[in-house]
């Protein structure tokens, strides 16, 4: 018997051939999607190639995807600034503490919205929509923070900012699509609203907290204008501050009253630090990412 | 039902709007002489020469714009040794220098500024003016007797006329300086000009020869590939040669420009002289002698075309010369010499025309309450005016940072750096001992005003002293309304005037266009603008002669 024969001769079980479009479709696809990875890559793998070169071939506009005259000296120069390291800590406090604190209201807040039965549920959801629309302004947001006694505090940071309304929006719309049978099912088993709250719609929850934490954190990690607004004292700022000032330091004309050499190295000491910033932002996120695509969509669609 | 609720917030804000304005109109103008109640801690007895020490332990808290290079640190010997001198201990409020002027805004917008703000460059502090929150310093002139002199003695009434606003007082107290140092010019290689025998040009028209060798020389070269193209297009180039042939152009463009034999003021963008000076920008252009890309490159490709040798000429200063451009061409090519040249001399005749005033400090309304008001504007006139104020801020102490030898010429001391003066240095006066701050050193006398300048950069500047300064317009300040309304025309005329420029410029318009657009800028109320600073002028004019 020949088995092997009769097998290669079955019919394909892939269906039918995929037609003359589709494959055209497919190429020019994978095309612009490749070309819209270069364009999205080209900018990151550019900062890290001149973090690592030598100042003389960026000056000479030579560095793009490798880096040239391998050279570490700026890494040493920006590790070395006690003042960077502690606004990193910074930045990683304020990021870990306001993401906590904004999980907490946001799921709170959105939970309590998803219930339909809730008397003055309009009024709720009104007053975090009109925030979307209308803010007091700069001047008196910091009048209110500065009388709360916040400035030069980390609740100067986190407090303000703790809900988004965008977040609470998408949140609440996961809720909604939890099916409501568990919940009753749940509160017919002893729970009270609490216990459902904590031991059955949390842990069904992890896709869209999982995707909370990751808006938040980043927006946290990326902000400065809080911090700038709020913070009088350098020793207390980002390092997303330290960052923008190190720029705004190199290209503005009064580093002319800067050292030669130190002026000289200034592009260099931009890259490394658009590097070590976006660092841990970059190994975090292929981890959460899976998370990040089912838990929007789950948002999303309405069950 | 959130209609009627709007309308009540509505009526609310114009409420308190009203109130506003009704405390801010209410203001009695004779507060300013009685300052019994303020002289807590104030020396009785300070003049001229003298040493300030307040009486008592004072602190006075300060806006502080943090560089990168130099950031706060609180050990610095700056701090230390000003407490010891004056007695006075500053709070500085530190604030990143990347967005100084918009924390400055806020804090004085919520009434929470410190009580000294420095780093103000005229006319930031007209916005202030009108709420109240800025004290009108030339009230208190007579607490400070180095400004005075300072004033007098180096003639400086028409500059700080200038910083008058319509009720004419004035709210910035400036950085004076005793002669103007100008900084930018053109920068030329050197070593090319000797190559083609040609000498070094003194006028804008010798340079035009120069270039016209070069591009012989070398036909596919652009002799003049400029920087600078934000955010004006060749904004130094067009500074430069603007005030060479009398006008403003450029960073410096002015709407207005005084003309002494008519005794009123023209509308700049449409003068004879602005004409003249886009003549000669579009012979350069024409001929191929300036790269029509210095209006759009960035710094960073102009610097690369002149250390790669595709261009001989850029526009720049001491800073651009030393820091940029040697170390790149000493890279690329090491027998090139790059130098400074005089400011060419343009129709305008040999004129300097640096400004003597630079940024200065706004001082907070509130402080006019303080019971050391008194002291406060003794100690700023000490430090910010006073020549030993003045060397303190710069240099240091004596025998710590710097030494002084026989003839009184200051250096660093000999552990000390500055500016790579002393590349044996291992502490920086900047970092390690937080003078030469950019914060506290303003303006002063040539000797110190240039003291860490080089050899070079000296004989520059001996060329330009021998050259008169320019004149200074008479003032006009505005009144509220005509800013208001003046602010309106502004930025449609500035825009269309660099526009314009541009293309006169790059022949994309040609100068027999020159009516037309004189016919355009009066579309845009041009004339009305200048009608407004006029009138302004000899309201001026009638109230203070």
């Amino acid at each position: 018997m020949v088995i092997l024969g009769t097998k290669r001769a079955a019919p394909r079980t892939r269906g039918p051939v995929d037609s003359r479009g589709y494959r055209i479709f497919r190429v020019v696809n994978a095309v612009v999607l490749t070309l819209v990875v270069i364009l999205t890559l080209y900018p990151f793998v550019n900062i890290v190639a001149r973090s690592l070169s030598d100042e003389a071939y960026l000056l000479a506009g030579k560095v793009n995807v490798v880096p040239r005259g391998f050279d570490l000296t700026a890494y040493r120069l920006v590790m070395s600034d006690p003042l960077f390291w502690t606004n990193y800590r910074n930045t990683v406090v304020y990021t870990v503490v306001a993401t906590l604190i904004s999980i907490v209201l946001t799921t709170c807040y959105a939970y309590v919205l998803s219930k339909p039965q809730l008397k003055g549920r309009g009024v709720l959801v009104g007053v975090a929509l009109f925030t979307m629309f209308f803010s007091g302004g700069l001047i008196p947001n910091y009048v209110l923070v500065t009388s709360l006694g916040m400035k030069n505090t980390i609740w100067a940071i986190v407090i303000p900012n703790a809900i988004s309304v965008f977040n609470l929006l998408v949140m609440k719309a996961f809720f909604e699509s939890l099916p409501t049978e568990l919940e009753e099912a749940a509160a017919v088993d002893g729970l009270n609203t609490y216990g459902i709250l904590l031991r059955i719609v949390l842990p069904l929850s992890k896709a869209i907290i999982a995707t909370m934490v990751l808006f938040y954190a980043v927006s946290f990690w990326n902000s400065w204008f809080t911090a700038f607004l709020y913070l009088d004292r350098q020793d207390l700022l980002p390092v997303t501050v330290y960052l923008r000032n190190l720029i705004a330091g190199a290209t503005s004309a009064e580093s002319a009253a800067a050292d030669a050499d130190k002026v000289q190295a200034a592009a260099t000491l931009q890259a490394v630090t658009i590097v070590l910033t976006t660092l841990p932002i970059l190994a975090v996120y292929p981890f959460v990412q899976r998370y990040f695509v089912s838990g929007v969509l789950l948002g999303a669609v309405k069950g | 039902m959130l209609r009627k609720t709007w309308r009540r917030a509505a009526v609310a804000t114009a409420g308190v709007l009203a109130l506003t304005l009704a405390t801010a109109c209410s203001e009695d103008p004779g507060e300013s002489t009685d300052l019994a109640e303020n002289r807590v801690g104030a020396m009785a007895e300070y003049g001229v020469g003298d040493q300030f020490k307040a009486t008592e332990a004072l602190s006075f808290s300060t806006l502080y714009n943090n560089h990168t290079f130099y950031p706060l640190k609180d050990d610095w010997l700056f701090w230390s040794e000003l407490t010891k001198r004056t007695n006075v201990t500053i709070e500085p409020v530190a604030v990143p220098l990347s967005d100084y002027e918009q924390k400055r805004s806020l804090l004085i917008g919520a009434g929470d500024a410190p009580l000294i703000i420095p780093k103000t460059y005229h006319p930031a502090e007209t916005a202030f003016v009108a709420s109240g929150a800025i004290l009108p310093v030339s009230d208190y002139l007579d607490l400070m007797p180095h400004f005075r002199d300072k004033m007098e003695k180096w003639n400086l009434k028409p500059e700080i006329d200038n910083l008058r606003q319509s009720d004419g007082k004035f709210y910035l107290l400036p950085g004076v300086h005793e002669k103007p140092t100008q900084d930018y010019t053109v920068l030329v290689r050197t070593d090319v000009l000797q190559e083609l025998n040609q000498p070094v040009p003194k006028t804008w028209d010798e340079l035009y020869t120069v270039l016209k060798a070069m591009k012989a020389k070398y036909p596919d070269v652009y002799p003049y590939s400029d920087l600078f193209s934000k955010p004006t297009p060749t904004g130094a180039l067009l500074n430069i040669l603007g005030a060479s042939y009398g006008t403003q152009a450029g960073w410096d463009y002015q709407h207005a420009t005084w003309d002494p034999a008519a005794k009123k003021f023209t509308y700049t963008g449409g003068s004879e002289q602005y004409k003249q000076m886009l003549t000669y920008l579009h012979k350069l252009v024409a001929e191929g002698l300036l790269d029509p890309e210095s209006f759009t490159q960035t710094d960073d490709q102009a610097r690369q075309k002149l250390a790669n040798g595709k261009s001989f000429v850029v526009t720049g200063n001491a800073q651009t010369l030393v820091n940029n451009h040697r170390p790149d061409l000493a890279k690329t090519q090491p027998n090139a010499k790059l130098a400074k040249i005089p400011l060419p001399v343009g129709p305008a005749g040999e004129i300097n025309p640096a400004p003597r005033l630079e940024n200065g400090i706004m001082i907070s309304s509130k402080a006019r309450e303080s019971k050391n008001f008194v002291a406060m504007m003794q100690f700023i006139d000490w430090l910010w005016y006073s020549d030993a104020g003045q060397e303190f801020a710069r240099w240091g102490v004596e025998g710590t940072t710097f030494t002084r030898d026989a003839s009184g010429k200051r250096a660093p001391a000999a552990d000390v750096d500055v500016l790579g003066l002393n590349p044996k240095g291992t502490k920086h006066l900047q970092q390690e001992f937080g003078f030469y701050n950019g914060v506290f050193t303003y303006g002063g006398t040539p000797d110190l005003v240039r003291g860490f300048f080089s050899a070079e950069e000296l004989e520059f500047q001996r060329v330009m002293d021998a050259r008169t300064p320019r004149a200074v317009p008479p003032p006009h300040p505005l009144t509220d309304e005509e800013r208001e309304q003046v602010s309106l025309w502004e930025t449609p005329l500035k825009d269309f005037v660099a526009q314009n420029t541009l293309k006169f410029a790059l022949g994309q318009r040609p100068l027999s266009e020159w009516d037309a657009y004189l016919a355009e800028l009066k579309a845009k109320n041009a004339e009305q603008y200048i009608e407004v600073v006029n009138k302004a002028y000899q309201r001026f004019q009638d109230k203070n002669s």
